[in-house]
């Protein structure tokens, strides 16, 4: 097994691996979870018939991430609750909002960090609600956290000391270092009100912040499962509103971001088979570099083509025991006769 | 009007009762909590519908059979709090 | 990217794809897992890869970096010498960070009459050590690294990779066991001398069998000989913080963990020599109902 065709092969018509031995399960189960596709995997196999040791793999992904969509939904619950006085838009971002909206694209989708956008200006109270709420700097570094603020689209990443987990909270889309610089403000304006009242990006601003990322993560990295995320989108969105192309094309202009989208748009057409307009259908000059690089893994789950790897891996404070906070003031004379529920 | 509070659902919650302590499984977070007296009882009648600080020192005077003496409403307020930081409680809106 | 070496293996309900760069640490899996009952086809649940960081360095001063489907960004590499050492910790960092179908507690057990007996504490207590002795006199060894735990059942499933001896130990039991089941010495490895040492066959060939958890001991070396009762919230968060995957499992995790604390009798043990803690177990065993 040379490359991952196999397994976007097995993303997109899965009956097509049916005929699979022991060997070619492992090396696609390996190559799935390199490139954190796996739950993506595991639901899109779900109706096949597979050998019973194989299904208890995928059973498990799917659990697994059960929880990983349940856990994202819950730091979000955290985040509207914290902000719950603040009178802007708090718009969920990237996989906490496909699952929160209930697309296909998170369904198993691996979920790190929870990234939320709000407005430039209102980022400061923002930033003082969350560290009133149990949020704390991860970069007490004053350099590091003056780069970030002038650089980057985002606040310095915040940890809740209880949960240990993180929020990015966002003002725009891309490093205010890189070339296009997409409408925030326009982004905002558009977001769509979930039934929480927290918000997620039009369907084209979504797209377009998909295939932002696509092309803006240098190295590519987990661009497989960045691909997934468009081909499921540009599916959805089409499938509920056939005019959605048009208006992601003057969209994806406005916020500079054309090449990026027509590019994203064709390699999702050209890998995972999206159903396309002919008029996105003409192809590109660098596809097969980008092709290559996106497809490079072998059946051991290694990266054949040796890049800078950013891929999912578990952070190693998901082996500390989190859950147990402790409400420490033992009050134990509490009631006459001991202590626990009547 | 003081602050009002809501609690998780019940069906969000499973209380699990180990010699002196309690642990509360929250289904949404998918979190343990091992807490003491009187925070279940306090879930207990907060699921009955009192809402704020008063009303809940009120109700466990009235079910309980409480020392005597005992500072039952700076205890509720400090627990409150902590129940708050777990987000086994909402603070609701006016 | 050269040739890979591989060797598949079965221990407990888990298979695993071991991927190497170099030959030796496969020779040697192979030769010691070689009683192990095999893997039914050629499906693994997981892969561990050993891999060098830089094409020289796989000549050069060797190291071995573990890697695999899960992994740790931080893991420090082994010098080649330790490949093994670095296959089981590839194997055991599979198992606490992906094995979802038990409720993993990082304990040793031992099991007589159906009934099993779980040992856990921290590195030092001497829990591997004792289910490596227990396993020598009658009893039959289910794990000296993780206890599985079953959230259907609650019954403890065997996790019998290879017994890994740590300095003292090692020559202890060198001392009453047959020298062909020993691995090669490991010097200077982060945790000391390591020696691994194969389990008996009879424990292998059971492999399968689960056993009801009937006694949990936390056992600590060094102290004089005592037994003490543990309140069940104290032994609750104990077993959290022992569990790799207890969080990870959610609700399943919880209702697991909870009947085994409410059914489970427990007590902590001091003790300064092996036939010392043998005596308690003994003792605490005989008074189970």
């Amino acid at each position: 097994m040379k490359n991952a065709m196999t397994l976007v092969h097995a993303l997109c018509e899965p009956g097509s691996i049916r005929s699979f031995d022991g060997a070619g399960w492992t090396n696609l189960i390996s190559m799935a979870r390199a490139e954190s596709l796996i739950g993506t995997l595991a639901h899109q196999l779900k109706d096949l018939d597979v050998p019973a040791d194989v299904r208890s793999v995928l059973d498990d992904e799917i659990d697994a991430h059960d929880m990983v969509k349940q856990k994202a939904l819950w730091e979000a619950e955290c985040a509207r609750r914290a902000l719950s006085s603040y009178d802007g838009k708090v718009v969920l971002m990237k996989g906490t909002a496909y699952v929160a909206a209930g697309l296909t694209a998170g369904m198993g989708r691996n979920i790190g960090d929870l990234d939320i956008m709000v407005a430039r200006n209102d980022l400061k109270s923002v930033e003082d609600m969350l560290l009133e709420a149990g949020w704390e700097w991860v970069k007490p570094d004053p350099y590091d956290d003056q780069y970030y603020r002038e650089h980057m689209h985002e606040l310095p990443p915040l940890i809740h000391r209880e949960r240990d987990s993180m929020i990015d909270v966002h003002h725009t889309t891309l490093p205010l270092t890189a070339n296009p610089t997409p409408d925030a403000q326009g982004m905002l304006d558009d977001a769509v009100m979930l039934e929480n009242g927290l918000y997620i990006m039009s369907p084209e601003d979504m797209l377009c912040h998909c295939a932002a990322h696509l092309m803006a993560d240098g190295d590519l990295a987990g661009g497989l499962r960045n691909l997934w995320d468009m081909h499921c989108l540009l599916t959805e969105f089409s499938r509920q509103d056939p005019g959605i192309w048009e208006k992601l094309d003057s969209r994806a202009e406005h916020h500079q971001l054309g090449q990026a989208v027509r590019r994203s748009v064709w390699h999702a057409y050209d890998l995972y088979a999206t159903d396309i307009p002919p008029l996105w259908q003409s192809g590109e000059s660098v596809t097969s570099a980008f092709r290559r690089r996106l497809l490079a893994r072998d059946g051991y789950g290694r990266e054949t083509r040796k890049l800078t790897r950013q891929a999912f891996y578990i952070r190693s404070h998901w082996l500390r025991m989190p859950p147990l906070m402790l409400t420490k003031h033992l009050w134990t004379k509490w009631r006459k006769g001991g202590a626990g529920p009547s | 009007m003081s602050q009002q509070f809501k609690a998780a659902n019940s069906e969000d919650i499973i209380l699990h009762l180990l010699d002196m302590m309690t642990l509360v499984f929250h289904r949404p977070s998918g979190l343990t909590h091992i807490v003491a007296d009187p925070v279940p009882a306090i879930l207990e009648v907060m699921q009955d519908g009192a809402s704020t600080p008063s009303q809940i020192t009120a109700a466990l005077e009235k079910n309980f059979d409480l020392e005597e003496g005992a500072d039952v409403e700076n205890v509720v307020l400090a627990r409150l709090d902590e129940m708050y930081a777990l987000g086994l409680i909402e603070r609701v809106s006016e | 990217m050269g040739r890979t070496y591989q060797t598949s293996l079965r221990v407990g309900p888990a298979t695993f794809r071991i991927a190497s760069e170099w030959q030796q640490p496969i020779a040697q899996l192979s030769s010691l897992y070689e009683n192990y009952p095999k893997p039914k086809g050629e499906f693994a649940d997981f892969t561990v890869r050993l891999e060098s960081k830089s094409f020289w360095r796989k000549y050069f001063r060797p190291t071995v970096h573990i890697s695999g489907d899960f992994w740790l960004p931080d893991a420090s590499p082994l010098p080649l010498s330790q490949g093994l050492l670095a296959a089981e910790m590839g194997m055991n960092l599979q198992m606490a960070l992906g094995w979802r179908r038990h409720l993993l507690l990082h304990a040793s057990t031992v099991e007589k009459d159906g009934k099993a007996l779980l040992m856990t504490g921290l590195s030092g207590s001497g829990k591997s050590t004792l289910s490596a002795m227990l396993g020598e006199k009658g009893w039959r060894f289910m794990g000296d690294e993780f206890a599985l735990i079953c959230p259907q059942t609650g019954m403890a499933h065997s996790f019998p990779r290879l017994i890994s001896l740590k300095n003292e130990a090692i020559a202890a039991m060198e001392r009453n066991t047959p020298g062909d089941r020993f691995g090669p010495l490991l010097e200077d490895t982060p945790k000391g001398s390591i020696r691994h040492l194969v389990p008996l066959w009879e424990s292998l060939e059971a492999s399968n069998q689960p056993a009801k958890p009937a006694l949990l001991i936390f056992p600590r070396f060094g102290y004089d000989k005592a037994v003490r009762e543990i309140g069940k919230s104290e032994i609750f968060v104990r077993l959290t913080q022992a569990s790799t995957n207890y969080v990870a499992l959610g609700e399943a995790g919880f209702k697991a963990l909870t009947s085994f604390v409410d059914n489970v009798s427990a007590r902590a043990i001091d003790y300064q020599s092996g036939d010392e803690a043998e005596e308690l177990i003994d003792q605490l065993w005989a008074e189970l109902v």
